[in-house]
């Protein structure tokens, strides 16, 4: 993952008493897991806080343009030339350009708030494609096993001894041909970045679901299924994946910020999503070379990127303290 | 991020080498006066002392015979004697240094001779005196396919049976050796003419290619593929890089470190350099320039190498200590390139209006404003001969390239004149756009691209690192890309062939590594040009190629904004003195207070 | 347990080989740019591209390509290991690699005692006194710390502390390793780096410690430590960490793997000079030698180390059968 640390938050929660409960101990309970969910978690004034503040941020990334308008923001892209000294430096914050300007004289404030766009974005289609795969791998290798659980859990292996930056990074530069790659379907900029996190992203997920899988497909009412003539098919989605939808959403919000943080860096490190768009990783980047002198153009986008990241961090600790009956909470 | 490609490579093709030329000579570099900071006025110096460079990255090749850009071209004025080299403080006058006197051109420039002074000794463990062999050899050498120079062939390549990427150790029977101190060159015609292209080989015999190698020592690390001559050359110049008793050059660490100490075999009396410093060191992966700046502006004995300062210290050195930084025309421009064959730039009127309408002045301030350079009023930049004869700063008063700040009615009038009435374009077609992915020039890029879109322009911009810009898109014409923001050139030395030939003659305009970016194809042009290059005869060389720079300048074919000054900085000891063909410190001259 | 390391073993080199395999495959089926190309100069003719073309070997087929690389990482042919040639410089490879090595070894070193260090006894602390001030306050502390990117705390620790440039200026900032001398000067370079990354990593320890003690002091064997009189510092102490640490292990493993492989952020805000800088600058220049040598060399890290996590579990957990 991005920071590095991504790899042990991940294992983190797969040694969380989350497990236990995964395991299908009350799964199937009369109840709805969902709903049991939602009870705990609402008592969480914390997680609720968070919770409200991703809500206020997509409205913010949804209406990005009413919103900066209203706020007496400039364009996110208008440049101006008079934000800037003789030597071309910015200036920093003042009415006419709240959190000050960048280096070519765009306004900073509008740039955080459009930068919100990329970082959601990447946050719930990446997750969103990464689970995806992720569970179908996990659930054909869980639950046929043999040679096909020998091949998939291989692969997984390979994918997960993969430096996954240096891959990105390496991804990103070859596929930023005219017509991107694999027959133009990747093209630069978001959807190379989406890749990356699912390529990056779906061994973690696999290895949880199959995990999980292989419990589940011993249990009672696989069985009794099975005795009542379903088929392989019907028995996967129809008995064994409800019962990990808990636990799907739980890893989702923990995959989230990682993959919020895995979008910055490697639009930090330049091969990220295209301009004009703004995104907080590339406005981090390009503050590098002058952060010693425009504090407010690394500042604004930092701080943006901590706090989102934070929310559904603590989003993320809420629903796991909630599906966590031993009351270890986290916080 | 300003890292990484911040070496060499960040500009790549701007950043190549450079020299003056012409043919003059003279033994006067001793004389002094002046500060030899902004200047390249040489300073009577202090002997001794260690000078430390602060390089982002590495040089393009250690190797004399492969090396083709502006580090390179530093370690060579330092370590090598070429031929001729370009005076230190006229980068469009040549002088003699290996050689006796200046060359005797042909009139009909099929021949080119050369004597060299004699007593000129090899370094250790070669230690014996410099024949013009040597120098046949280091030009043979050039075409191997082992060692593959990147322009001996446009320079060189008129040789008499010489060809690019020749099997190790194929002799050109073209040069010729009479006797230890004479060097002759024999060129074949140019195809249906009658006269060679010896006039462009005389003056590239400043190059690194033109700097001796002893063949019974280098022919044994001249085999397989990749020649390791490199890493064990022998130098010719006051110093060499630090190197074992079997010539092994220990000096350089790949992208840590070169170190060099003085060359014991060399004869002060015999060369045009004073080498004031005992021992120079470069210390490289020094990626953040503000703290490298910082490093030199306040420590001591310091100078810049690959890596400009950024704007932030540019202002400050130039408020509180502007004797500390010195900014010399680079002999090179940028351009924003319009592909004279994708639409709507295959009109002349829509190409003009997009100069017309450019606020130059916002591309300036990318880069860090007035003090790096001036906006452009033709291609022939300043310390290049043939920049006077083209009109200096005033240029051919083109009405399109007047205003630095961009003029919004000429540009609705050159609009109007193709056919958008509202002065505005008008078409709605995607133009694809391919500009650098970090550094000032991704800046650059973005700010183009928003004027365009302030034009009309429906403008897709994408941002690549520098190398795949070139190699996939730029470079490439069937790639169809119209707009490239980030190119530019520099000339390889100070004649205006160098600047013009490769990157407007229709004539060059190849399908991959094609460097004439708008793909510019006027027959008049390319007829100019290829009569101009037969001249042997600088002054006319020079007023030739003025006329070609109005003739260029006239199509457009690109938005010329700036012609670049090169920035260094050293530390308060240090008496720098800039070369300035190279544009930057010449290692040989410089001294410490 | 023989058998089991040496099928391990074998398993690691297949793993090591397809890795090879992909990355030659990605770099040279979807080139950024024609090495060629780049080491020609700015006006390069077709015949001199060619020429380079052969230098370098790229006409041959991909499979003798892949080959002959194959050749330069194993000590079978007469030029011995060198992972290829630069592009680039035209030296060797793995020369230049493990020159930029020790730098990241140390890093790595420093951050991971850093972290130990710290998130151990907060972790321990918050464990016992669950729902205490202090426990609040670390945990919060160590959320924040998780969610914080590593070159943003990076920049912002240059802007106070860095002694050059700082509003406080306290410490060696950037590039300052390089410069740095002997092994306290250069462990003075690294206060700074080794914070910054060990930051997020020492949260994430201590939320875990935490995590794990608290299941582990509810176990019965806990429970009869106590029953049998020994004093909570004991319990908790010899009992209860011992065990709770013991899945620290494999985090440890696989974050010392991926770090070895290169901190490309943090070696980046930095300036170091250590192996993720050197794999980043070769996929901007494109020279497919280096960055098939430092993507060997990252991955055989993180392969290694889980390796040797198993094996050391077999150690120390005698319930683990092979």
């Amino acid at each position: 993952m991005s920071t590095g640390a991504g790899a042990s938050d991940l294992l983190h929660a797969e040694d969380s008493g989350l497990d236990e409960i995964v395991r299908g101990d009350q799964a199937v309970a009369a109840r709805s897991p969902l709903q049991l969910f939602w009870r705990r978690f609402r008592r969480d004034r914390v997680a609720m806080a968070a919770l409200v503040f991703i809500v206020v941020l997509i409205l913010v990334a949804a209406f990005a343009g009413p919103v900066s308008r209203l706020l007496g923001a400039p364009d996110p892209n208008a440049q101006s030339t008079e934000a800037l000294d003789d030597f071309g430096l910015p200036s920093g914050p003042s009415s006419d350009h709240l959190f000050g300007v960048d280096t070519i004289g765009r306004d900073v404030f509008a740039r955080v708030l459009y930068g919100a766009q990329v970082s959601l974005a990447v946050a719930f289609i990446g997750t969103g494609l990464s689970v995806f795969f992720g569970v179908i791998l996990g659930l054909i290798a869980g639950f046929y096993r043999s040679w096909i659980d020998t091949i998939i859990a291989r692969s997984l292996d390979i994918m997960l001894a993969f430096p996954v930056l240096l891959l990105g990074l390496g991804l990103a530069t070859a596929c930023s041909g005219a017509d991107g790659c694999a027959g133009g379907l990747l093209q630069p900029g978001l959807p190379i970045v989406i890749f990356i996190i699912v390529l990056a992203n779906t061994p973690y997920v696999a290895r949880i679901i199959r995990g999980q899988v292989l419990s589940l497909r011993e249990k009672e009412f696989v069985e009794a299924s099975r005795s009542l003539g379903a088929g392989n098919f019907r028995i996967m989605f129809r008995d064994i994946l409800p019962n990990l939808v808990a636990p799907i959403i739980v890893y989702a919000t923990l995959f989230i910020p990682a993959n919020i943080l895995l979008e910055a860096a490697l639009s930090f490190l330049g091969v990220g999503v295209q301009p004009p768009r703004a995104s907080w990783g590339k406005m981090l980047s390009d503050a590098i070379s002058i952060f010693n002198d425009a504090w407010w153009f690394m500042m604004f986008p930092g701080l943006a990127l901590l706090l989102t990241v934070l929310a559904f961090n603590l989003v993320g600790d809420g629903l796991q303290d909630a599906l966590n009956p031993k009351g270890t909470k986290s916080r | 991020m300003r890292r990484s490609v911040q070496w060499t490579l960040i500009l790549g093709v701007l950043l190549a080498l450079s020299f003056g030329v012409a043919a003059c000579g003279g033994d006067d570099d001793s004389d002094s006066g002046e500060q030899g900071t902004t200047a390249g006025t040489p300073a009577e110096g202090k002997k001794g002392g260690k000078l430390t460079a602060l390089w982002a990255g590495d040089t393009d090749n250690i190797d004399p015979g492969i090396t083709y850009y502006q580090m390179g071209t530093q370690i060579i004025r330092a370590t090598q004697a070429t031929l001729y080299s370009p005076k230190i403080d006229d980068a469009a006058v040549n002088e003699p240094q290996l050689a006796e006197s200046d060359p005797q051109v042909a009139e009909d420039g099929c021949t080119v001779t050369v004597k060299i002074k004699e007593g000129w000794k090899f370094s250790p463990p070669v230690d014996r005196v410099v024949t013009t062999k040597d120098i046949k050899y280091a030009i043979e050498r050039g075409f191997f396919s082992n060692v593959n120079n990147g322009y001996a062939g446009p320079y060189f390549g008129g040789l008499d049976g010489a060809k690019v990427g020749a099997d190790p150790g194929t002799k050109i029977p073209g040069i010729e050796t009479p006797d230890d101190t004479t060097i002759v060159f024999n060129l074949k015609p140019a195809e249906g003419q009658d006269k060679c292209a010896g006039g462009i080989l005389a003056q590239a015999l400043v190059m690194p290619l033109a700097a001796p190698v002893p063949e019974e020592y280098a022919s044994k690390f001249d085999k397989g593929t990749n020649s390791t001559y490199g890493q064990n050359q022998v130098s010719t110049g006051p110093y060499m890089i630090e190197n074992d008793t079997a010539g092994k050059a220990i000096g350089y660490e790949a992208g840590r470190r070169i170190h060099l100490v003085r060359n014991p075999n060399w004869d002060e009396s015999l060369d045009n350099r004073p080498a004031y410093v005992d021992e120079i060191e470069v210390q490289q992966g020094n990626d953040d320039a503000t703290v490298m700046a910082r490093k030199i502006l306040e420590g001591q004995s310091l100078i810049t190498g690959d890596q400009p300062p950024p704007p932030a210290i540019l202002k400050r050195a130039l408020t509180d200590q502007k004797d500390q930084i010195a900014l010399v025309p680079g002999g090179s421009g940028r351009w924003i390139s319009l592909n004279t064959t994708v639409k709507p730039f295959d009109d002349l009127n829509v190409r003009k209006a997009v100069s017309a309408g450019m606020d130059r002045d916002a591309l300036r301030l990318t880069r860090g404003g007035e003090a790096i350079g001036d906006i452009a009023t033709h291609y022939l930049p300043p310390g290049l001969a043939g920049y006077e004869e083209a009109g200096a700063a005033e240029g051919f008063g083109l009405d399109f390239m007047a205003n630095p700040k961009g003029d919004k009615a000429l540009m609705a009038e050159y609009f109007k004149k193709a056919g958008f009435s509202s002065g505005k374009y008008e078409g709605s077609e995607k133009l694809l756009m391919v500009g650098d992915n970090e550094g000032v020039g991704a800046k650059t890029a973005e700010v183009a691209a928003e004027q365009l879109r302030g034009m009309g322009f429906n403008i897709e911009l994408r941002q690549v690192t520098h190398d795949a810009m070139y190699n996939k898109f730029c470079n490439r014409p069937p790639s169809n890309t119209a707009i490239c923001p980030n190119v530019g050139w520099i000339k390889d030395f100070s004649d205006p062939q160098t600047y013009l030939d490769p990157t407007f003659n229709g004539e060059n305009i190849i399908q991959t590594n094609n460097v004439n970016w708008p793909e510019l194809d006027v027959p008049e042009i390319n007829q100019a040009m290829n009569d101009a290059k037969l001249l042997t005869d600088p002054a006319e060389r020079a007023e030739a190629w003025a006329e070609i720079d109005r003739m260029v300048s006239e199509q457009a074919p690109t938005v010329n904004w700036i012609w670049d000054k090169d920035v260094s900085l050293q530390s308060s000891n240090v008496l720098g003195v800039i070369d300035e063909a190279n544009g930057i410190w010449d290692w040989a001259h410089t001294s410490l207070k | 347990m023989a058998a089991y390391i040496v099928r391990r073993l074998a398993w690691v080199i297949v793993l090591l080989f397809v890795i090879t395999l992909i990355t030659f495959t990605i770099f040279t089926v979807l080139p950024a740019a024609d090495p060629a190309a780049l080491r020609a100069g700015r006006q390069p003719s077709p015949e001199l591209i060619e020429s380079i073309r052969q230098q370098f070997g790229l006409d041959d087929p991909k499979p003798i390509q892949f080959l002959r690389y194959i050749q330069d990482i194993l000590p079978f042919d007469n030029d011995g290991v060198n992972f290829g040639f630069s592009f680039q410089s035209n030296t060797e490879v793995l020369p230049q690699i493990l020159d930029r090595l020790p730098a990241t070894i140390f890093l790595t070193a420093g951050a991971v005692i850093l972290w130990l260090c710290i998130a151990i006894p907060i972790g321990t602390i918050s464990a016992v006194r669950t729902g205490s001030l202090l426990d609040r306050v670390t945990m919060g502390l160590a959320l924040i710390a998780i969610s914080a990117p590593v070159y943003f705390l990076g920049l912002v620790a240059l802007f106070l502390f860095d002694e050059d440039i700082g509003r406080f200026p306290l410490l060696p900032g950037s590039g300052a390793y390089q410069d740095a001398d002997g092994f306290f000067g250069k462990a003075g370079a690294l206060i700074m780096p080794w914070c910054v990354l060990a930051a997020a990593f020492a949260a994430i320890y201590a939320r875990f410690l935490r995590g794990n003690l608290i299941d582990t002091m509810q176990e019965d064997y806990i429970r009869t430590a106590r029953a049998k009189g020994l004093s909570e510092r004991t319990v908790i102490l010899r009992h209860g960490v011992r065990s709770a640490i013991t899945p620290i292990i494999t985090l440890l493993g696989l974050d010392i793997g991926i770090l070895l492989g290169g901190a490309i952020l943090t070696e980046t805000v930095f300036n170091i000079q250590g192996i993720g800088r050197f794999a980043y600058d070769a996929i901007v220049r494109f020279d497919l030698p280096v960055i098939q040598g430092t993507v060997l060399f990252g991955a055989f890290f993180i392969v290694m180390m889980s390796l040797i996590v198993d094996i050391l579990y077999a150690f120390i957990d005698p319930r683990v059968r092979y």
